[in-house]
């Protein structure tokens, strides 16, 4: 954790917009920022690519005739579709589910990412470990955090994905929300998606692993392996582990299928993890028509994983990124979500200009929010501080100091300093639509990069012309 | 519903909550409700001289089957555990038809299922129905096909000696119709896919396509038609309603229907499955199959569905040790009502009807 870039995500949460500038230096911030240049790491990551700006901009051009005046960065519209939702911005709340804290800030981060108009996703287990309408603990129950999100939604924009994971199932969660009057609205206006969960970026392959407390571990030890039965061994926390879902080829196909069938006006997502198969998996999802594909990366975070899978487990994030790339040269148009270590305007644009749709942000979210607990409700920041590895966190919030607004504006701020250095990069590359961003945009620091995605590498010299012609009619 | 008030007497499913006895004590309603009892009876009686062994129905039990369509179960407090109300009695009769000598049973089997609020608008779905279920031992679909057009035709050329007592209903709900068809065996099959190219034939028809938008509230019909899908209600409508004779439709895509249907050993991908549709835009009266038996397909098939074997402890059991080939269907009998007496909505084949979202008696 502590080399995940905490102090980064808070000065966002504290500052919104003015985040994209250097930090001051009464805030010390220099030590840590100083990794603009260097980091210490094991895989390439999308820091390893450039955003290449153009001297010539044929399109600000045509932007300034439409506006009759020097077109400037607040003119890029950031706007865009994700999986058929309109969103603000090519931004995703990664589904995190009933984990401790998770949870416990979920209406807050949904709050925030209604006001700012991105898609937002529940995660497994909520329902089944908090309750569906009624709180089963002192923790927000599953709807509460779902309509947190969906009363705030402004404009028109936004969507709510919802997982099911197989433990879920017991509670026929989807089912449930179908037939709600609560949701029928929502569901109406085409603003929920169910999202079929096969994989997440730090555990490939293992299913859903969380620390419970005995309560918990007693109420739903019937539904989930326990490795220690919580009526005979007492103790403050019990590991609880979820089956990772067994899948094939049809299996696939089949459970798609059956989503489109017995929800047929809800959106259907996939989330699928660092697999070696991904290609296979975009290409069946695809072939299926589900509306949206969430890829997360190796570097992905999650509540509780295993070190050695945190380590070894998986594709670094770029890699699944050149799965999308590839994706895109078979022309699927299907949207296609990448995240894992993401958390900036940068890594959106970069994403973009590879093929991505959009990014999702998890832990980004997380600490936004977190990183304005300080005035947070004492309940909450009473929970946080209980636990050492929050304490050590709630300490760099302090230093941040973020004031008087709460978690929700924490989030909000973090977004809406993305949202500004989204638009101030793309503008830079000469283009005003996310759906503009191409390759073209992008330039490798490393070779292997370069020949993944198929992108310039940035120390070599440029095509010759008539290349770089060529290439444009091939694109074309 | 323009009929009802010209006649003076509110039929919609909320009207039962205001003044249910005025409804329900309605001589034409009686004469539905009577219709219900002699259509039950003609239906046993067929059985019976078949060899079937009739059971009353297991209400409530540790799973249901999934359910489809977004339809939710009913669950009850069970010493402890939760259990469930049944959405139907599939399981059940597949133990039964495995265990009993005769290999042949039936059951008039009430569901319940929490069907999406959007359901309340076909005119053909209630949370509360009956169905007469039947499963036969070592037979396959296109056996238990048989079965049921020789039951179906059972009971409408029973019904059709009473045919003037029905045709005062037909009048007072406003309907065209002269007369019951005259049944010929066998009715009309047709595949899932020579259903769906049909359709999508009709479907470059501009009338059709404004009828079923203005009829049903959706938008481009023509997309919403797909050969590895169910058939969208407002195309089964229309599907029913260019027929004169009941009719069967076969092999459904995998993916349509529930884990129990079987696959094709030798046709990956579809189902040994059907529907049998009544004409005149009733739709679908019956849904059946042959049966997965083999304990390693229906595994696979649940993850497929979605569902979690543990759940299913029981039946994956009886599978493992005891699985047999069986097919079986069932036919809704509010809808089998609706048919005969030719109502506009199924509501009014029960005197409580439940419809999704309403809070009636």
């Amino acid at each position: 954790m502590t080399d995940y870039p905490i102090d980064e995500i808070f000065r966002r949460a504290k500052l919104g917009e003015q985040a994209v500038y250097p930090p001051k230096d009464e805030f010390g911030y220099n030590v840590f920022g100083a990794d603009v240049y260097t980091r210490p790491r094991r895989f390439l990551l999308l820091d390893d690519i450039v955003l290449l700006p153009p001297q010539f901009t044929p399109e600000r051009l045509e932007k300034g005739i439409e506006l009759l005046r020097e077109p400037l960065y607040t003119d890029v519209s950031s706007e865009t579709s994700v999986g058929g939702f309109r969103v603000r911005m090519p931004v995703v709340c990664a589904a995190m589910g009933g984990t401790h804290i998770a949870n416990l800030i979920g209406p807050k981060i949904a709050r925030g990412c209604a006001e700012m108009g991105v898609v937002y996703s529940l995660g497994e287990n909520i329902a089944a470990i908090r309750g569906y309408d009624e709180r089963l603990t002192k923790q927000p129950s599953f709807k509460e955090r779902a309509l947190a999100y969906l009363e705030n939604l402004k404009d028109g924009y936004g969507g709510l994905v919802i997982q099911q994971s197989v433990e879920d199932e017991n509670l026929k969660l989807w089912e449930k929300v179908y037939t709600d009057p609560d949701f029928d609205r929502y569901v109406e206006e085409g603003l929920i998606a169910f999202e079929i969960k096969a994989g997440q970026g730090a555990k490939p392959g293992l299913g859903g692993e969380v620390l419970v407390s005995r309560e918990v571990a007693l109420r739903i030890k019937d539904h989930y392996y326990i490795p220690e039965d919580p009526e005979k061994v007492v103790k403050d926390y019990y590991e609880r582990h979820s089956a990772p879902g067994t899948f094939t080829e049809d299996i696939l196909a089949s459970q798609i299928r059956l989503i489109k069938n017995n929800f047929p006006r809800v959106k259907v997502f996939l989330k699928t993890g660092p697999y070696r198969d991904l290609d296979r998996v975009i290409e069946i999802a695809s072939r299926e028509g589900v509306d949206a594909i969430t890829i997360d990366g190796k570097e992905g975070g999650t509540g509780m994983s295993p070190i050695a899978g945190m380590r070894d487990l998986g594709l670094p994030t770029v890699a699944c990124l050149g799965a999308i790339t590839r994706a895109r040269d078979r022309e699927i148009r299907t949207s296609l979500i990448i995240s894992g270590r993401l958390y900036d305007g940068s890594h959106v644009v970069k994403s973009l200009a590879l093929g991505a749709s959009a990014v999702a942000f998890g832990r980004p979210l997380v600490y936004a929010c977190m990183g304005s607990i300080p005035l947070a409700p004492t309940f909450i920041r009473r929970e946080l501080f209980r636990n050492p590895l929050l304490r050590e966190l709630g300490k760099i919030a302090l230093r941040w100091g973020v004031r008087g607004e709460g978690c929700t504006k924490g989030v909000v701020n973090y977004l809406k300093s993305v949202e500004n250095e989204i638009k101030m990069l793309t503008s830079a590359l000469g283009k005003y639509h996310m759906d503009r961003l191409s390759k073209e945009d992008v330039g490798a620091l490393n070779r292997d990069l370069a020949e993944l995605f198929r992108i310039r590498y940035v120390y070599s010299a440029p095509e010759a012309p008539e290349k770089v012609i060529q290439r444009g009619i091939e694109l074309s | 519903m323009s009929t009802s008030q010209k006649l003076e007497l509110p039929l919609e499913p909320q009207a039962f909550a205001e003044d249910i006895f005025r409804i329900v004590s309605h001589p034409v309603m009686q004469e539905v409700y009577r219709f219900r009892h002699l259509i039950a009876k003609a239906v046993r009686d067929f059985l019976d001289g078949e060899g079937f062994v009739e059971f009353d129905p297991i209400m409530v039990g540790p799973v249901t089957d999934p359910g489809t369509r977004g339809a939710f179960e009913f669950r009850i407090p069970y010493y402890g555990r939760e259990y469930r109300l049944m959405r139907s009695g599939i399981l059940y009769k597949q133990l039964l038809a495995a265990a009993m000598e005769e290999g042949k049973i039936y059951f008039f089997y009430p569901n319940l299922r929490h069907e999406p609020i959007d359901a309340a608008k076909t005119g053909r779905h209630l949370v509360e129905f009956v169905q007469i279920d039947l499963e036969v031992r070592d037979a396959d679909h296109f056996q238990v096909m048989k079965i049921a057009e020789r039951l179906l035709k059972h009971v409408i050329d029973e019904m059709k000696r009473y045919e003037d007592r029905l045709r005062k209903i037909w009048e007072f709900f406003g309907s065209e119709r002269e007369s019951l068809p005259d049944v010929k065996l066998p009715l009309k099959r047709m595949t899932h896919r020579e259903a769906v190219e049909l359709l999508m034939k009709h479907a470059k028809d501009d009338k059709v396509l404004k009828e079923l938008e203005s009829r049903f509230d959706v938008k481009r019909p023509q997309d919403r038609l797909s050969f590895k899908a169910e058939i969208p209600w407002e195309w089964e409508w229309y599907l029913s309603k260019i027929h004169d004779q009941p009719f069967f439709i076969h092999d459904y895509p995998r993916g349509a229907r529930g884990f129990y249907d079987r696959e094709y050993p030798d046709k990956p991908g579809i189902l040994m499955d059907f529907d049998l549709l009544a004409p005149e835009g009733h739709g679908e009266l019956s849904s059946g199959a042959a049966r997965e038996y083999e304990v390693s397909r229906v595994f696979a098939r649940m993850r497929e569905t979605n569902e979690n074997p543990e759940l299913y402890r029981w039946y994956l059991q009886f599978l493992r040790d005891h699985g047999k080939p069986t097919a079986g269907f069932g036919i809704g009998m509010e809808r089998l009502v609706k048919y005969i007496c030719d109502l506009p909505s199924v509501h009014l084949a029960r005197p409580a009807p439940k419809i999704p979202g309403v809070h009636s008696p």
